[in-house]
């Protein structure tokens, strides 16, 4: 029996209320916060009492130079994460992407960092970091020296510390984007693979002509979802560096965080919060015509 | 489920809600007070003291109308939980604080002074340090039970085979004596010193370091709290940092140790830390531990003291009652002893030190000469927090191998530009 469009529409306004309702609560109320409070010196403990100041918080951020240093840091840690998780995480699932049972252990494995808290991983790899000192030091170094090259000090080093943040971020992550690859992949024609192969295409043709333009929405989501998650780098740098050394692993979000909780200046952190959002629409503006192109 | 059915289940949740919901609190009478009481979660064994203190004061006050009901929070997050409830305007009717941070709170005028629930004759029986750390403006905003200390704890017998003579009671090696003595251990191939270059504690840094700044004559901040430009990067302070990085680039201490404890388990002949590893190092080596305060840079001896203190809130409707609950804490008998018994700390009042027989005798003596003699409190400034993270970053790139003067200086001018929009707008 079909429903009337007035009933239909009340049926769908009921459905949605609950989900507007948090979302307007959680999302849409605290950001519109935020954007009063960037135009007030205001402080945490103290939100009632609020002084306009105009574009002045905006200013003052704009002209910190550890504020453009997280920016300059988040934006490269994503310029790193992003093309490298994910075809890491594309050539993992090809890898993995076997009917055999016995090869699902492998998926299990490559999932397994994804499951575990980032502030025991950060502190897990900090450890594996350990730089030579005395007759101690971490995993990686001793790896490294067995090679024949010379220790590190990976979380020391201010040129280091970024890219050591980025390989502990690309492993935790790419079990989860490689999840999505499988997916993608399972459904792609087994028998369009099976008849290009009968024709004689190698598996680069396959890759080219079959799997990547089948595979394109996968892509994109994951590109849009690794840029949005590398954009939120927080805890590892928190935990492993501190922001240092010399303020080159410092984030946006810790340095929001830091306004917010040791400043206790609310007007500068919504500030930061609204630069922060609108840097984003330009990245996001060109994953959604990518998204489009791929559909 | 039939419309019988339903309306009778509904009639059971309600009728439970009501009688679970809404039965009266047994043994309180109906104008009995109860006091909401915040509280960090430190160790286990200072939990239980706490949570014994609060038993013991419901018990006495029970036909008095106050109880208390103390809540812990993480101390990692117990001050954001603070700050938060004081953003929605919900601070409980007492909490402690972290001393350093008693300034921020107090200007912001979220803290009741305290002068009129205590007598002169109580107040002074608290350490200087601690009537320091409270007092905000001339004003007493906060008083804590216990007290901290930083001191040298050195292993005696290894220093007899080195010949390495530690300093007469009540006084501190120079900075160059140490290091000599660093020399020394170091050719046994044991670590001298272990310095707990923990990178993610902020706190740290400024606590154990700023003594070696002090101690020379230097500061962190003005006294006013308005300038770090000439302050912090002083030509004092950067003496003093370069002295302290030859610790590291002589081997003398590691940059990253991964043992928490290198004293305790034999590595090293030194351990700068604080009162809380006395009874620990103490278990471990009996009479071959030593314990002197730290090297002194200049002519002063320099310690570092402070910690947890107790406030009323300026928001509470019952601050007379507040005050029964803070004057039982803090009593010597009722809330320091205990509370001492459980944390090893020093105890804030004066009186309470008969109680603890230990403090009379070496190594533990030190530190009762420490606080009465030397302590100092970290610099009383709202923004105490950006300065302690912008001191602790320039220590851990010093450490790094920066350059000294020119890393106080961004510290300064980073710490600065926050002082003078504080200073425009105020």
């Amino acid at each position: 029996m079909r429903s009337r469009p007035g009933q239909r529409f009340f049926h769908a306004w009921v459905l949605l209320t609950p989900a507007l309702v948090l979302l307007s609560l959680f999302v849409a109320w605290p950001l519109l916060r935020a954007l009063s409070w960037s135009f007030q010196q205001v402080s945490i403990l103290n939100p009632q009492e609020v002084e306009p100041v105009g574009w002045s918080n905006y200013a003052w951020m704009i002209s910190d130079p550890r504020f453009r240093q997280a920016y300059a840091n988040t934006a490269l840690f994503a310029l790193m994460v992003v093309p490298l998780q994910t075809l890491l995480s594309f050539f993992i699932a090809l890898w993995v992407d076997r009917p055999n049972p016995a090869w699902r252990w492998l998926r299990h494995a490559f999932f397994l960092p994804v499951i575990i808290s980032m502030p025991v991983l950060a502190v897990l790899w900090t450890m594996l970091y350990q730089p030579m000192e005395g007759d101690q030091m971490g995993l990686i170094n001793r790896l490294v020296t067995t090679l024949g090259f010379p220790a590190q000090d990976w979380l020391g080093n201010p040129d280091l510390a970024l890219p050591a943040i980025a390989i502990l971020s690309i492993w935790q992550g790419v079990g989860f984007q490689m999840m999505i690859f499988l997916a993608g992949l399972q459904n792609l024609g087994a028998d369009q693979l099976e008849a290009a192969r009968i024709d004689g295409a190698g598996p680069g043709k396959r890759l080219w002509h079959i799997i990547l333009p089948g595979m394109k929405p996968s892509i994109v989501f994951v590109v849009v979802t690794t840029t949005l998650l590398s954009f939120r780098l927080f805890v590892q740098p928190y935990i492993m560096t501190r922001g240092g050394p010399e303020n080159r692993t410092v984030s946006i979000i810790q340095l929001i965080y830091e306004t917010t909780f040791l400043n206790r200046d609310l007007g500068l952190a919504g500030a930061g919060t609204v630069i922060f959002l609108l840097s984003l629409v330009i990245p996001l503006a060109i994953l959604r015509l990518m998204r489009r192109a791929a559909t | 489920m039939t419309k019988g059915n339903e309306i009778r289940s509904w009639c059971w949740i309600v009728g439970l809600l009501l009688f679970f919901g809404c039965s009266p609190r047994p043994e309180t009478s109906p104008e009995t007070v109860t006091l909401r009481v915040w509280c960090h979660q430190g160790q286990e064994s200072e939990n239980q003291a706490m949570r014994q203190i609060a038993k013991a004061f419901n018990t006495t006050h029970k036909h008095k109308g106050i109880q208390v009901d103390v809540d812990f929070f993480p101390d990692y997050q117990y001050t954001e939980k603070v700050s938060i409830a004081a953003a929605g305007g919900d601070l409980p009717d007492v909490f402690d604080l972290d001393g350093p941070t008693v300034a921020q709170f107090a200007k912001a005028g979220l803290l009741s002074p305290l002068t009129p629930y205590f007598s002169a004759e109580v107040l002074e029986d608290f350490a200087p340090t601690i009537l320091e750390q409270g007092t905000i403006d001339q004003t007493l905003y906060a008083l804590g039970a216990f007290d901290s200390a930083m001191v040298l704890y050195y292993r005696k017998d290894i220093f007899e085979e080195l010949n390495i003579s530690p300093p007469p009671e009540g006084t501190a090696w120079s900075w160059e004596t140490f290091l000599r003595a660093c020399t020394q251990i170091a050719i046994t191939e044991m670590t001298p010193v272990s310095l707990h270059m923990d990178i993610t504690a902020d706190e740290w840094f400024t606590y154990a370091f700023s003594p070696l700044i002090w101690s020379a004559g230097g500061n962190l901040i003005s006294e006013d709290g308005r300038e770090t430009i000439d302050v912090l990067n002083s030509p004092t302070n950067v003496r003093v940092l370069t002295q302290w990085r030859t610790l590291f680039d002589q081997n003398f201490a590691r940059r990253s140790p991964i043992n928490p404890d290198p004293f305790g388990s034999g590595e090293s002949v030194m351990d700068w830390t604080g009162h809380w590893m006395a009874q620990s190092h103490f278990d471990t080596y009996g009479e071959r531990l030593g314990v002197m305060p730290l090297p002194r840079t200049g002519p002063e001896i320099a310690a570092a003291s402070g910690s947890w203190c107790w406030a009323i809130s300026s928001h509470t409707d019952h601050p007379e009652k507040a005050a029964v609950w803070l004057n039982w804490v803090l009593d010597p008998r009722q809330g320091v002893t205990p509370m001492v018994e459980a944390n090893g700390a020093l105890p804030a009042r004066k009186t309470a030190y008969q109680f603890f027989p230990k403090f009379d005798h070496s190594p533990f003596s030190t530190f009762r000469m420490l606080q009465q003699n030397h302590g100092r409190s970290r610099p009383r400034t709202p923004h105490y927090p950006v300065l302690t993270r912008a001191f602790a970053a320039a220590l851990r790139d010093i450490v790094g191998g920066a350059e000294v003067q020119e890393r106080l200086d961004q510290a300064a001018t980073e710490v600065q530009r926050v002082l003078d929009r504080s200073g425009r707008t105020q």
